[in-house]
């Protein structure tokens, strides 16, 4: 790409600064924008063939026409069937993404993904359990949702706390702790009556089927009010990935932005887990591959959300075609290739206390 | 006997009260109280009363496989945490359960096998597998398999495999409607011909094991001391893993995937009779039961009329197990 300008030495190699103003500024990472233009526009073609396929196959200038508000005869099929299903997963997906940079980027460990440490299972035990006792409003179970994730986090985070909080502890009693709720789970699910127990169970593998704008308002609305956190954390997170060490001589405060950007993270992948229901994995397949695309030192905050989009839209896109006129939940589509891909970094991490972010 | 030697003896006696007394409630309490003279009259004389026949036809066949799974499982775990030297080795966190599952359910569904003596022998080969590529994936890398690798591997595989079931049985209707039965572990409902089946595999998995005890205790002091002992390390991992391998499988064929039973078990048997194998194996298979038939009744009680499924009643009592085991060892802090 372009050479670096010789009269800006400070300046890393392949970034640039952007100013607002004085005293605030951001490097951009110049493959990481080209990666994430990229990804934006894989994202506009999987979302057009999201809302192209299924039962009734719609093309895609009719879809276009659709989305451009135009008068059509697939208004029905497009807008009101599989738009806000699509939007839903946009969103879900999205959401996983930036939570597992961020949960990753504190815990310098890309093993510290949301479903390991409980969130996802915590945010879901909440919501099942609000389920059962007769909770239906789509304006209560987010807030279950946050409240089971944040709890759960929380537990793990005490569990594991014994004068300092060693990753493998952490991840052991995350591991633990999931399995619990999990467990907690399918209690309240046999609790239920028949007809919620079905219910949460389908949601409880991560479905999209019959999701729609009632469960994308929550997301959406949390998403907007969580963006001047996010530009925060994008800045924040340089620090908190470097050791304690040189972030505290370049006078980054650790413990304040480490504690602000998980919780940002968990408050996160609970409301997507109250949307969807636990779709495995995303949060941590979509950070690790964005960042094995860019190239950056940090986990790249906006490639990862475009990456989570992306997978879960396709990966809904599969569920529904692969074996069709079955449908599959999506959960299980991220599961079949987080999965490897875990187990893959498993093989290669080179120790297990330090972990590393690689 | 020296007194290390009556102190075992001595606890062996009381974990052979506990498994009897277990035995007795699990017999006793369900959703129609049951009074333990009655319950006996029941086993010795027969009678058509109504309680008679829930303790045949319900309580017996249930408590007989809670039994056999139980034993199953804790020998399996103590084997595993044997072979591997990791206190958190266990057939449910290390996915060999799922892998048995997932078995049973490729037999149901492509290969119309229907009996529990045709689709036990998928349960092996899935266990088998699962365990192979577990610790092909924990095992390697700098470091060997660490706790956290393995736990690591053993959730993934977990997912992996739970979401091929849930691919296959979206995809067929009528495996799903029988395979429901496995789903979630539970020894409620099994037919009474099921122990009447399972039993012999079992009876094999338990020779295997309970001949390599003396290998085992040599494991443990490190490979090469082993070695140095005249031991065949790598024969002996193998003997073991076959072992726990047929044993898990016969488990999950009978009752379905249960985890940490074999994880907690082990411990509180170590912690009692000392870790020599040829105490801890018969301990651990007094107290699998004891652990499997109190979780079970434990279940029918909490949430009635209806039932908690056992597999959900031994995780949640075993995973705080976990949580200390982790926290206190400082081999698991460290790894």
């Amino acid at each position: 790409m372009t050479s670096v300008p010789q009269r800006a030495p400070l300046r890393p190699a392949g970034q640039f600064v952007l100013r607002a103003g004085r005293g605030s500024s951001f490097l951009l990472h110049r493959r990481a924008m080209t990666v994430a233009g990229a990804l934006a526009v894989l994202l506009v073609g999987a979302v057009v063939v999201s809302l192209c396929v299924g039962e009734a196959y719609v093309s895609p200038g009719e879809v276009v026409r659709v989305l451009l508000g135009l008068p059509s005869p697939d208004e029905l099929v497009v807008g009101t069937l599989r738009l806000p299903r699509m939007v839903t997963g946009l969103l879900v997906g999205a959401a996983f993404g930036v939570s597992g940079a961020l949960i990753q980027t504190v815990a310098r460990n890309p093993l510290a993904s949301p479903d390991v440490i409980g969130v996802t299972h915590g945010a879901g035990a909440a919501t099942v359990a609000a389920m059962t006792f007769g909770v239906t409003s789509y304006a209560v179970l987010p807030y279950v949702s946050v409240a089971g994730g944040l709890l759960a986090a929380l537990l793990v985070y005490l569990l594991a706390w014994r004068g300092g909080l060693a990753a493998s502890r952490f991840v052991l009693i995350g591991i633990g702790v999931s399995v619990a709720l999990g467990s907690l789970t399918r209690l309240f699910v046999t609790k239920g009556d028949y007809l919620v127990a079905q219910q949460a169970k389908t949601w409880l593998t991560g479905s999209l089927n019959g999701r729609g704008y009632d469960q994308a308002a929550p997301l959406a609305t949390v998403l907007l009010l969580m963006l001047p956190f996010l530009v925060w954390a994008a800045w924040a997170q340089r620090g908190s990935a470097f050791d304690e060490d040189t972030a505290t001589a370049l006078g980054v405060r650790l413990g304040r932005t480490r504690l602000g950007l998980s919780v940002v993270g968990v408050v996160l992948a609970s409301v997507a887990t109250g949307a969807a229901g636990p779709v495995d994995f995303v949060a941590l397949l979509a950070p690790q591959t964005a960042r094995r695309l860019t190239r950056t030192p940090h986990v790249p905050l906006v490639c990862s959300a475009l990456m989570g989009a992306l997978i879960v839209v396709v990966a809904d896109v599969l569920a529904r075609r692969l074996l069709s006129p079955l449908e599959l939940p999506v959960g299980v589509f991220t599961a079949l290739v987080g999965a490897p891909y875990l187990m893959w970094l498993i093989v290669r991490t080179r120790s297990s206390r330090t972990g590393g972010t690689a | 006997m020296s007194r290390a030697v009556s102190l075992r003896v001595g606890w062996m006696g009381v974990g052979l009260l506990l498994l009897v007394s277990a035995v007795v409630l699990s017999l006793a309490v369900g959703s129609r109280a049951i009074a333990p003279s009655v319950v006996w009259d029941a086993l010795v004389h027969g009678g058509g009363s109504d309680d008679a026949q829930v303790v045949r036809s319900l309580r017996v066949p249930r408590t007989v496989i809670g039994v056999l799974v139980g034993v199953a499982l804790a020998v399996a775990g103590t084997v595993l945490q044997g072979i591997t030297r990791n206190p958190i080795a266990e057939p449910g966190i290390l996915g060999i359960s799922q892998g048995a599952s997932l078995g049973v359910v490729c037999a149901i569904a492509f290969l119309g096998v229907h009996s529990l003596t045709g689709y036990v022998w998928y349960a092996f080969a899935g266990a088998g597998v699962a365990a192979v590529c577990i610790y092909a994936v924990a095992g390697s890398g700098r470091g060997g398999a660490t706790p956290v690798k393995l736990a690591l591997a053993g959730a993934a595989m977990n997912a992996f495999i739970a979401s091929l079931i849930s691919a296959i049985l979206t995809t067929d209707a009528r495996a799903l409607d029988e395979f429901r039965f496995w789903d979630v572990g539970s020894i409620s409902g099994r037919d009474a011909s099921i122990a009447g089946q399972v039993w012999p595999f079992l009876l094999v998995g338990l020779l295997l094991v309970l001949g390599m005890a003396r290998g085992l205790d040599a494991l443990a002091l490190g490979d090469d001391i082993a070695r140095g002992l005249g031991r065949n390390v790598a024969l002996l991992r193998a003997t073991g893993a076959l072992g726990a391998t047929v044993l898990t499988g016969a488990a999950v064929a009978a009752a379905g995937p249960i985890a940490f039973t074999g994880l907690a078990v082990p411990h509180i048997a170590r912690a009692l009779v000392g870790p020599q194998h040829r105490w801890l194996l018969p301990m651990a298979a007094l107290l699998g039961p004891v652990m499997l038939l109190l979780a079970d009744v434990l279940g029918r009680v909490v949430v009635r009329p209806s039932e908690v499924p056992v597999a959900v009643m031994t995780a949640l009592a075993g995973v705080p197990f976990l949580v200390v085991l982790v926290r206190r060892k400082k081999a698991v802090a460290v790894a």
